[in-house]
């Protein structure tokens, strides 16, 4: 067995509000230790919703899924959350963020929650993460009052905090314009290829897809061709 | 100083809705504050009335008690349990004097409770003065013992109390009886006994209690006088009166007190039983009180609380994404109320004790009440921060499960 950072199989979805329908069907996808994958398809394929089961966030699904070699599947929300806090980052396709927080505190708090670091330290590796962004300027600001770009910047640096083994994003460059979406490419490909992160993000940028090490290609809940 | 990501998230909830958070510790505080003040006033109204029943009652009264004729006599003299007896029980004929009392005052006193013991002779008496008869009942009292355990010197109106020992034959009479026979200190008084003696005496003071009844009926004259009066000897004693050390030991020591001398103690706490009535209809009222707004405060907290997660159920979706687990989640909420309850509480302590101290200084004048009693009771303070704490987290405790339990997938995916 090679070094898997993520295996699921035949994950299957339905929805029952209105209608029961099913918005994934036996999807089967393995994702190696480092490796940047794009997920790409139409608009209400099933790409935000295969995220969130992949993420562990979403437990209403049938099918397995490992997580760096380990059973995430029915095991407990406290432990589900534990491994979140710790080696997956997740970047949201609206950035949330915590408006009533300063964006350095927006950064720290995953962090701080996973305490390995001290506050100290914590504050000076969610600073750095800014930087890498380029928002270190905006480090004090209400979260609440950044653009819209801003915001999407330091919730990518957010998801980065704790150096997570996987980083999953849901259109992580939908916001930015093509200068500092370059800056998130170049970025992620450098985590994946000099940290051996791992990553997986959905996008619509056929450009920035093409880039990644492979792209997998969803349609109507399944992943029509693994590799393009 | 190290304080917890939980603590700090908390801490930001708080002072991003200012207003919100200080109308909800502005309930507790209310609520705490009301607690103390209205527990002070009973307190020391209950102190009052407790205090008050002791200027007149001792805290044990020593007497002989009218006894009905038993068989135990004619029972061990058959010496046969299957013999039926028929008896007629009736009252014995006996003196309503104590045997031996300064005996018993002796043996008394060896007790390390007993603080004060002083002997009485009580008899009813008609006063009389030009051709107005007036019923009532003479005290005949050693007047400094008296005076030690219930202070008559504060009741005086006119005369001196100690010219009872200088005077012969002299008498102190309550105000009432002075105003309806127009009586006044220096003038004489003709007191007759009920087996007929009369006695001409000299009034040497005048005393108003809080109460009438006392005011129109009672006198002090020496033990000596009385006992004459009554055409008694001089080791007459009708009661003995008690004063402990500490008065909530009564019962025990009236218990005691009964099985050493064979007479009839009775403690404060039975000779005022409609006292200790009263003191529990107060305490029902107050508590009824208490709850209602501890209530209203608690439901305070839980509405702020409800709503704020209302607001912020995105954020906590958020943070369970990011790793927050559902007991986190509760103890930032329920961090929340507990420093709304810890604001609020301290500021209400604050605010109880000003007002108590406020009310205690309200001029009433009433009697010898001048000013309403308030008690400062620490236990109070102490009783009053624990129902705040637990009135906030009571109510913390059931918006905080409930943002424990938001799902976040459901909530982002909106
Ligand atoms: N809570 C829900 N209840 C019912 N149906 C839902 C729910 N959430 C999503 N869907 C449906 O599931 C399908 C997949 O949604 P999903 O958000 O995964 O699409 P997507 O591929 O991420 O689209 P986009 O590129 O626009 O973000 C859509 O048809 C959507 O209408
Ligand atoms: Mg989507």
């Amino acid at each position: 067995m090679e070094n898997l950072a993520l295996k699921a199989s035949g994950i299957t979805k339905y929805f029952h509000d209105p209608v029961k329908m099913q918005v994934l069907k036996e999807i089967n996808m393995e994702v190696k230790k480092g490796e940047f994958v794009s997920i790409i398809g139409k608009s209400g394929c099933g790409k935000s919703t295969l995220l969130y089961i992949l993420s562990t966030m979403d437990t209403d699904y049938e099918g397995t899924l490992e997580i760096n070699n380990v059973l995430a599947t029915g095991q407990s929300l406290n432990n589900l959350a534990r491994i979140r806090n710790e080696s997956i980052g997740f970047v949201f396709q609206f950035h949330y963020l915590l408006p009533d927080f300063s964006c350095l505190k927006n950064v720290m708090i995953p962090a701080l929650r996973l305490g390995k670091l001290s506050y100290k330290e914590a504050e000076e590796t969610a600073y750095e993460k800014l930087k890498m962004f380029g928002v270190e300027d905006q480090a004090l600001k209400k979260a609440g009052k950044l653009s819209g770009g801003q915001q999407q910047r330091v919730a990518i640096a957010r998801a980065l905090v704790n150096n997570p083994a996987i980083i999953m994003g849901d259109e992580p460059t939908g916001n930015l314009d093509s200068k500092n979406t370059g800056i998130v490419f170049d970025l992620f490909k450098q985590l994946s290829k000099e940290y051996g992160q791992t990553l997986i993000t959905v996008t619509h940028d056929e450009d920035f897809a093409k880039r990644s090490d492979r792209t997998i290609v969803m349609a109507d809940g399944q992943i029509i061709n693994k590799p393009m | 100083m190290k304080i917890s990501v939980n603590t700090e998230i908390a801490l930001t909830y708080l002072t991003s809705r200012k207003k919100q958070t200080v109308v909800a510790s502005l309930g507790v505080m209310f609520g705490i504050s009301m607690f103390i003040f209205m527990q002070s006033l009973m307190k020391g109204t209950n102190d009052y009335f407790e205090k008050m029943s002791f200027t007149n009652t001792p805290h044990i009264r020593l007497y002989s008690e009218n006894k009905v004729a038993d068989n135990h006599m004619l029972k061990s003299y058959f010496n046969d349990p299957s013999e039926k007896i028929l008896t007629n029980p009736k009252q014995l004929n006996q003196s309503l004097g104590l045997t031996n009392p300064y005996g018993i005052i002796e043996q008394i006193r060896r007790n390390p409770e007993v603080a004060n013991t002083t002997p009485q002779v009580t008899g009813n008496v008609l006063y009389t003065s030009g051709s107005v008869e007036l019923p009532g009942n003479m005290a005949g009292v050693q007047i400094d013992e008296e005076d030690k355990m219930f202070d008559v010197q504060s009741n005086m109106v006119s005369g001196n109390l100690h010219d009872l020992n200088r005077v012969h034959n002299s008498i102190l009479i309550g105000k009432g009886i002075a105003d309806k026979l127009s009586l006044h200190t220096g003038d004489n008084i003709t007191v007759r006994s009920g087996n007929g003696n009369t006695l001409m005496m000299r009034v040497v003071g005048i005393f108003s209690t809080t109460v009438k009844q006392i005011d129109d009926t009672k006198s002090y004259a020496n033990i000596s006088a009385v006992q004459s009066l009554m055409g008694k000897d001089r080791s007459y004693v009708t009661e003995i009166k008690i004063n402990l050390v500490n008065y909530m030991n009564a019962s025990k020591v009236a218990r005691d007190i009964e099985t050493i001398t064979g007479y009839k103690a009775e403690d404060w706490i039975k000779a005022n039983e409609q006292l200790k009535a009263a003191f529990k209809i107060r305490a029902i009222i107050l508590n009824s009180v208490i709850g209602v707004l501890l209530l209203v405060a608690g439901f305070g907290i839980y509405n702020i609380l409800n709503m704020t997660i209302y607001e912020k159920i995105k954020e906590i979706a958020i943070l369970k994404a990011q790793g927050f687990s559902g007991s986190s989640v509760t103890s930032i909420f329920l961090q929340q109320a507990i420093y709304i309850g810890v604001m609020g509480g301290i500021v209400g302590l604050i605010l109880g004790f000003s007002l108590t101290f406020m009310v205690s200084k309200i001029y009433i004048g009433a009697g010898t009440l001048k000013y309403l009693p308030m008690s400062f009771y620490i236990p109070h303070y102490i009783q009053a921060l624990c129902f705040g704490i637990f009135t906030t987290v009571a109510a913390g405790y059931f918006p905080a499960r409930k943002a424990s339990k938001v799902d976040p997938v459901t909530i982002i995916r909106g």
